[in-house]
């Protein structure tokens, strides 16, 4: 009976599984949220710019202005937010957390939605796949874009701060000069992984009111259903505009326009991201 | 014989019920524990209002399987017949309910319709039909669910109860301990050992049940206890949310809102004793 357990071990396997929840919101879903909405600027962007010109003094294309304006946001997180990295290694140790004892929890149920084919049900099994998915994709897409492990990237492309467009097009696509079947396979990785885990983090906030008892009533369970619901699409919006926005940029037309915003940022005396004043091409891609 | 094909059923009172008709009734046999399992299949005329039970009654009269072999009658549990105490509980065309209450009109309306009996796959079979739920006891008595009044001396009237907690308390209260929302729960898994019983998931009845005895005046002297219960291994923070529990419950307790209910608690409970507990 429960005296038999000792409170320690009881109060730590709560805690684990409050912090379990917690640290999928915060910081992982606060984060994602911040990460798609830079991230889709590669098809809005144009519209971000507000009319801005390049720095030719011409009006940017509407595809031009997408990568202008992700490439300056990208340039705005490395160069302005402070203790990056201590941010980042937050987020890696956050996400492995809450993989591993996702992955360990997930183990302890049994599916079993060909019984009970309720919606609830289903969305109890696509958490704990989007789950197992989830985790590849994010090692994947950090280790290659972040780490550079460009040994599992077709083509090897690096990305780079300096580059961070036509690097990402490049990676995706298989290689500068247009789609490659390798390129394929991994848009489709990426398509499949924000897509689960947009639901992952949309479910998972539905769920984790329930756990912490926000609530209740079967009727506040549908209402912040419907709020978690419209976060979702929302998001799922923002990860299909990012995913699309880097396989419709064509590498080289991307790499003038960095070119061009390299050389007018070593202009204005404003050190680039990677701490060069105004860069060479990088050699490779 | 093999596993039986998706089941042809229909849906209540949508087709009328055929007179004189014949159902094939296949059923998941098991001798004891630790015995290979069988499925047979048995060919049973219906009368008019009969369930489940008269079925299993006939065929302990007529043994006699579809292949004309002579076998041993089906072992089931009853008791009530009426729905009540829930010992009739069983997998019935792969749906979990009560085997008195699930009338062949409404299942089975067709001449040849056929209809699968399984025992619950959470508790360990006893025999055929017939599982052992003692888990589902002993989980109830790890969240104390009672109300404490035993004792040497009149303890006197109790506290006042709040009329509104009472209506709370009332769905809570005709919980009849089935085990449906265990069978149905992707988290509540078969535990034969009893050593594991305290720390797998305890269910989704348990935590009803914790929480109706700590909505009651006398009850919640016990609110600690409970509570520390449901925040250790197997607590309220195992539960998936994969919500079944609330479907299949024949009472229609409304569970997962209990689940909620002590989601809630705990996490005061649990900041209660962050902040001002001793231990």
């Amino acid at each position: 009976m429960s005296n038999e357990k000792s409170s320690a071990v009881a109060a730590q396997h709560f805690l684990l599984r409050r912090l379990h929840s917690l640290t999928g919101i915060v910081p992982i879903g606060v984060f994602l949220i911040a990460h798609l909405t830079t991230n889709s600027s590669l098809l809005w962007g144009k519209i971000g710019l507000r009319g801005e010109p390049g720095p030719d003094g011409q009006p940017y294309t509407f595809q031009d202005g997408g990568v202008a304006y992700f490439w300056k946001e990208v340039f705005w997180i490395n160069s302005q937010i402070p203790h990056l990295l201590l941010i980042e290694i937050t987020l890696w140790v956050s996400i492995a957390f809450h993989s591993i004892l996702g992955w360990y929890y997930a183990t302890t149920g049994k599916s079993n939605v060909k019984r009970y084919p309720h919606q609830d049900n289903w969305r109890y099994s696509l958490q704990r796949w989007s789950g197992y998915i989830g985790i590849f994709f994010i090692f994947y897409h950090v280790a290659t874009l972040r780490w550079g492990w460009t040994w599992l990237v077709p083509s090897g492309t690096k990305w780079s701060h300096d580059y961070s467009v036509s690097t990402l097009a490049a990676a995706l696509q298989g290689s500068t000069e247009g789609w490659t079947a390798a390129g394929l396979l991994v848009s489709l990785f990426y398509f499949v992984g924000i897509t689960l885990l947009v639901f992952h983090f949309a479910n998972g906030l539905w769920t984790a009111a329930i756990t912490w008892g926000l609530t209740v009533s079967e009727a506040a369970q549908k209402r912040w259903g419907f709020v978690c619901a419209a976060l979702g699409v929302g998001m799922m919006g923002l990860a299909w505009a990012s995913l699309y926005g880097a396989l419709a940029v064509n590498p080289q037309d991307a790499r003038v326009v960095e070119e061009q915003l390299l050389e007018s940022k070593g202009k204005s005396g404003v050190p680039t991201p990677t701490g060069r004043e105004t860069a060479a091409p990088a050699d490779g891609d | 014989m093999v596993a039986p094909s998706k089941p042809v059923t229909s849906k209540p009172d949508e087709v009328k019920p055929e007179m004189g008709r014949t159902v094939r009734f296949t059923i998941h046999r098991c001798d004891g524990p630790g015995k290979a399992a069988r499925w047979e299949s048995f060919d049973v005329p219906i009368e008019p209002g009969s369930n489940i039970i008269s079925v299993l009654q006939y065929i302990a009269a007529h043994p006699v399987t579809i292949e004309g072999k002579r076998t041993t009658p089906v072992v089931w549990d009853s008791g009530c017949l009426e729905e009540v105490c829930g010992a009739c509980t069983m997998v019935i065309n792969g749906r979990v309910r009560q085997s008195c209450s699930c009338l062949i009109d409404h299942i089975a309306p067709r001449n040849g319709d056929e209809v699968t009996l399984e025992p619950m796959s959470k508790f360990p079979v006893v025999r055929d039909l017939w599982v052992d739920r003692e888990r589902l006891f002993y989980n109830l008595r790890r969240v104390k669910a009672w109300v404490p009044i035993d004792g040497t001396y009149d303890l006197g009237a109790g506290p006042t109860e709040n009329p509104d907690k009472q209506e709370t308390r009332y769905k809570l209260s005709t919980c009849m301990s089935c085990g449906c929302c265990l069978e149905a729960c992707p988290q509540f898994n078969l535990e034969e050992d009893p050593e594991h019983w305290d720390s797998a998931f305890i269910g989704a009845h348990a935590i009803s049940q914790a929480r109706l005895f700590n909505e009651h005046e006398t009850g919640k002297q016990l609110k600690r206890d409970r509570l520390d219960e449901l925040m250790g291994p197997g607590g309220v923070s195992d539960c998936g949310n994969a919500q079944n529990c609330v479907k299949v419950c024949p009472k229609e307790i409304p569970l997962t809102e209990s689940i909620g209910a002590m989601g809630r608690a705990v996490t005061i409970h649990s900041l209660a004793r962050f902040f001002a507990g001793k231990k």
